[in-house]
């Protein structure tokens, strides 16, 4: 069966079952692999990535539900690791391992869209991604960060279709 | 730097391929194509090395080898720092890149390396007291001096056992670039200066680069190498300021590359199933069952792995389905037929009979670790007695990267491409179960997706190239389920302590018995207790009484260490609240009247993580704060780090806890290497330890691991991170033992007394969470 995705702007046809985890048509089809498995239940949001603007967890969605609306994966984000949030990120040295920090930002992306100034609660709310290593403290500072960073140019950086 | 796969590599390996995997598949425009730019591991340098360590290029970029793993820590940056401090370097063109392992097990580490310089903990000039551990493998038993010493990631000791020659390594490249200019120019090395990779002759004003003398530098041996000293911290520039880490900018961009995200041409994917039951085998399976479904290639079926390659420890014998995706290798293997054969015994075991279990070990005759003074004399004069019992959980190390290994097995050859903390037994273990020599098994060695206790415990290597080596010639990416990393790990053994205290007419203790159970082969089981109580007390006797499970215990963050300052603080608490005392001021009268050398240290620490939190001031109704010390090695004048915490927790009426605040007064012995790296350690444990605290444990029933994924294993997330989290450092005299693991073990104990003071209710028994912690 083979079905069309668009991912960070560039069309993909694959070969692959389209009711196939979105999570692993990108990292093993699509060949993106920033976008990690952990627990493929769901639950730690190692695998978010964006589906038509939304924060998704790709690991327990079908490929078919992203059929015609865009992706966004970590690798999208920027063309040169600057994004106001990976900014932030680099400027509070917030990684520890690093692994679930392509999901951790991508939820942040959603949250900064859906509130662009967030409070601690907000932040507690909706962030809900787990970082075994607790990065945690650095991850909240650089999530208040990144929305300094970003407001100016909010829309133009995130709101991003086919090219 | 073209392709991060060292392609002569290989070449050879396709060379030597049978099978699927032909010569003439690879091309290199293939290699680039499936070459992660963000890829770590060796490559054979462009230009010849300067020592096993350093590679200079022409442009100055100075590639630095780092031979423990990136795992959050912040090795592949603080181990590349104590090699450019001395290099006298340019850190902004800094490269790490993991060694080779492979070397390693071809090439012996140079002489200068193998004597540890300095009198030892206390001398700042020194190398500390480095202890390298023994690998512990048939064959290979005690401590390498091959190549690049040790390479296990682990016990906190990446800084504690390799700085002396890590910083050796940097000087004496350094001193054969200076030996090279001074060459070249005809004058005296003395009158040469070297920084920021310029070497400069200020009485003529020459100047050149450490690119332009590399090669120079490569071909000039050090006539005395035994006489280059290393800097003592009052010298450093580099080493004790705040950098960043240097993996950070490739994991906000997905670039890192983790042991899940290797590629290989013609590789296969693996989903592995083993018995839930630790000592179980495979009985039946029926591939037939599947081999029709999309993808499915063959399956594999392996032993339970050798105990010799897995510490002794005895997992289980599986299955696994090999696919042309992970995907559809799992979705195979979940629909195969399977039965097991568990042995009755240990599908016998639950959480309640293993409890009692250790409950009755502790009244069996245990192992004498420390006697002082007459003890059931000293508690025969007792004003009052105080007795609790603790007791700690099973708990995994749930690392967020699920176990995995991608490996080829040639007839000559093996190459693994895995984030591992244990290479040189991975090494070991590829050549057991191929026999094909050491000097042939290839690591490429990638970061890891978290440690939490050396991977190289669990047998995620063992599969995958158990199942490797049934297919020579096709790269196997093995991957396990979530599910399957819950039995794959090692468990941090479940523990019950009983502490038995005699106070005197002023709450004093005269006498101390304790007593902790833990598994057999659990780490760590005397930490905190053997040798003495680090609180005085003039009769102290510590006994720990084992029995054995089926669990296959190790090292777990903190190792028992974690657990057994749990017991230690909270019956310090029960001691100081019977005696009708300040829990402060009753562990730092304790810590005076002992004779510990480093007694100063821990009371310095109790009083700055006092003041720093305002102890003693009022706090609202349903808000208290708890002190603990923590401390690893203080109980002699070796190496040693302590700290101490003070906690400040809120309980709504409805139960619900929170970690408002956290002060922490830390030692930075002579000096920490990344100061920046030891903030994020503390900060990241405070909220791990929380989370053991609060919700972790691991129970078994018909001797299975019951919680095995995170909707049954909860994780803290960001809304359970304390809000503030102050950090004051303080200067000692000692080299610290380490910061990765028993940082913030305080917050077990600090919880227990909040809950004690806010409720009423003294509970010894985690995780807090399970319990009701509601009040009126």
């Amino acid at each position: 069966m083979s079905f069309e995705l668009v991912v960070n702007g560039t069309r993909h046809t694959l070969d692959a079952d389209p009711q196939t985890p979105l999570l692993w048509v990108i990292r093993d089809q699509v060949g993106l692999t920033g976008t990690k498995f952990s627990c493929g239940i769901g639950q730690c949001g190692a695998c978010t990535l964006h589906v038509d603007g939304r924060a998704v967890r790709s690991c327990s969605v079908p490929a078919a539900s992203a059929i015609g609306k865009p992706v966004m994966t970590i690798e999208g984000l920027s063309a040169d690791g600057n994004h106001p949030i990976q900014i932030a990120w680099k400027e509070l040295d917030a990684p520890q391992c690093g692994y679930c920090q392509s999901g951790m930002i991508m939820s942040t992306l959603a949250l900064l869209r859906a509130r662009p100034n967030p409070t601690d609660a907000d932040i507690d709310a909706q962030i809900t991604n787990a970082c075994r290593c607790s990065t945690y403290h650095r991850i909240r500072q650089a999530i208040h960060l990144a929305s300094k960073l970003m407001r100016p140019d909010l829309g133009e950086r995130v709101d991003r279709g086919v090219r | 730097m073209t392709s991060s796969i060292d392609r002569r590599e290989f070449l050879a390996t396709i060379a030597a391929a049978q099978g699927a995997f032909v010569l003439g598949f690879w091309i290199p425009s293939r290699a680039e194509a499936q070459t992660k730019p963000g890829a770590v591991w060796y490559e054979e340098p462009a230009t010849r090395e300067i020592n096993a360590w350093i590679v200079i290029a022409a442009d100055d970029t100075v590639t630095i080898r780092i031979a423990q793993t990136e795992l959050g820590q912040g090795v592949w940056t603080s181990n590349a720092m104590m090699v450019a401090e001395e290099l006298q370097c340019d850190w902004s063109k800094v490269r790490p890149q993991y060694a080779s392992a492979n070397r390693d097990a071809r090439e012996k580490a140079p002489e200068w390396t193998l004597n540890v310089p300095g009198t030892g903990a206390q001398d700042p000039s020194g190398g500390g007291v480095p202890t390298f551990g023994n690998r512990d493998r048939v064959g290979v038993s005690g401590i390498p001096d091959s190549l690049y010493r040790r390479m296990r990631t682990n016990a906190a000791s990446s800084v504690k056992d390799g700085r002396y020659y890590l910083q050796l390594a940097g000087a004496e490249a350094r001193e054969r670039l200076l030996l090279a200019a001074a060459a070249m120019w005809n004058v005296p090395v003395s009158q040469l200066t070297a920084k920021n990779s310029v070497i400069t002759h200020a009485a003529s004003g020459r100047k050149t680069t450490y690119g332009a003398l590399a090669s120079r530098g490569a071909d000039t041996p050090h006539p005395r190498p035994e006489t280059i000293t290393i800097k003592s911290p009052d010298q450093w520039t580099l080493m004790g300021t705040e950098q960043k880490n240097l993996d950070v900018p490739s994991k906000v961009t997905g670039q890192a590359v983790y042991g899940i995200d290797v590629r290989l041409p013609g590789m296969k994917w693996a989903a592995v199933k083993t018995c839930p039951v630790y000592g179980g085998d495979l009985k039946h399976y029926d591939f037939e069952a599947i081999r029709h479904m999309p993808g499915v290639r063959f399956a594999v079926q392996f032993p339970i792995p050798d105990p010799a390659l897995t510490r002794g420890r005895i997992f289980s014998g599986g299955i696994a389905v090999v696919a042309d995706s992970w995907y559809q290798a799992k979705t195979a293997i979940d629909k195969m037929p399977i039965e097991w054969d568990v042995p009755p015994v240990n599908a016998a075991f639950t959480t309640a009979n293993m409890r009692e279990s250790l409950l009755a070990a502790l009244d069996r005759p245990g192992t004498v670790r420390a006697s002082q003074g007459d003890v059931d004399t000293a508690f025969t004069n007792a004003t009052r007695i105080v007795e609790a019992t603790y007791s700690t959980p099973f708990l995994p190390r749930a690392r967020m990267e699920p176990g995995n290994a991608t490996v080829l097995v040639t007839n000559d050859r093996v190459d693994i491409w895995i984030g591992d903390q244990s290479p040189q037994e991975t090494r070991f273990s590829a050549s057991k179960i191929t026999g094909i020599p050491e000097t042939n098994v290839h690591l490429h060695l990638c970061h890891l997706g978290g440690g939490f206790g050396r991977n190289g415990n669990g047998p995620q290597a063992e599969h995958a190239i158990m199942i490797a080596n049934a297919h020579r010639g096709t790269p196997i990416h093995m991957l396990w389920t979530r599910e399957e990393d819950f039995i794959g790990t090692t468990y941090r053994a479940m523990g019950i302590a009983h502490l038995k205290a005699a106070l005197d007419a002023n709450g004093w203790p005269i006498a101390m018995d304790v007593r902790t159970a833990m598994q057999e082969g659990g780490f760590g089981p005397e930490a905190s207790f053997h040798v003495t109580s680090r609180y005085h007390v003039a009769n102290y006797r510590y006994s720990n009484h084992t029995t054995n499970f089926h669990v296959p215990v190790g090292t777990r963050r903190g190792v028992g260490q974690a657990a057994h300052e749990f017991y230690r603080e909270s019956f310090m608490d029960e001691l100081a609240r019977a005696a009708g005392k300040d829990p402060y001021l009753y562990r730092r009268e304790l810590l005076a009247r002992t004779s510990l050398p480093y007694k100063q240290d821990m009371i310095t620490a109790l009083d700055m993580a006092a003041e720093m939190s305002g102890w003693g001031t009022p706090l609202p109704k349903g808000t208290a704060r708890a002190i603990a010390l923590e401390e690893r090695g203080a109980e002699g004048d070796g190496m040693a780090t302590i700290s101490a915490m003070v906690h400040t927790v809120s309980i709504s009426r409805d139960g619900k806890v929170k970690l408002e605040r956290v002060d922490v007064a830390h030692e930075t012995g002579f000096g920490l290497v990344n100061p920046l790296s030891v903030k994020k350690q503390i900060e990241g444990q405070i909220t791990w330890f929380y989370n053991d605290a609060m919700h972790q444990a691991c129970t078994i029933k018909d001797g299975r691991i019951v919680e095995n994924n995170f909707h049954v294993f909860p994780l803290s997330r960001i809304n359970e991170d304390p809000p503030v989290i102050n950090i004051r450092f303080f200067p000692t005299k000692h080299w610290l033992v380490g910061m990765g693991h028993d940082r913030a073990t305080s917050v077990q104990s600090a919880i227990g007394d909040a809950i004690f003071q806010i409720t009423g209710k003294r509970l010894r028994d985690l995780p807090y969470g399970k319990h009701d912690l509601r009040w009126t």
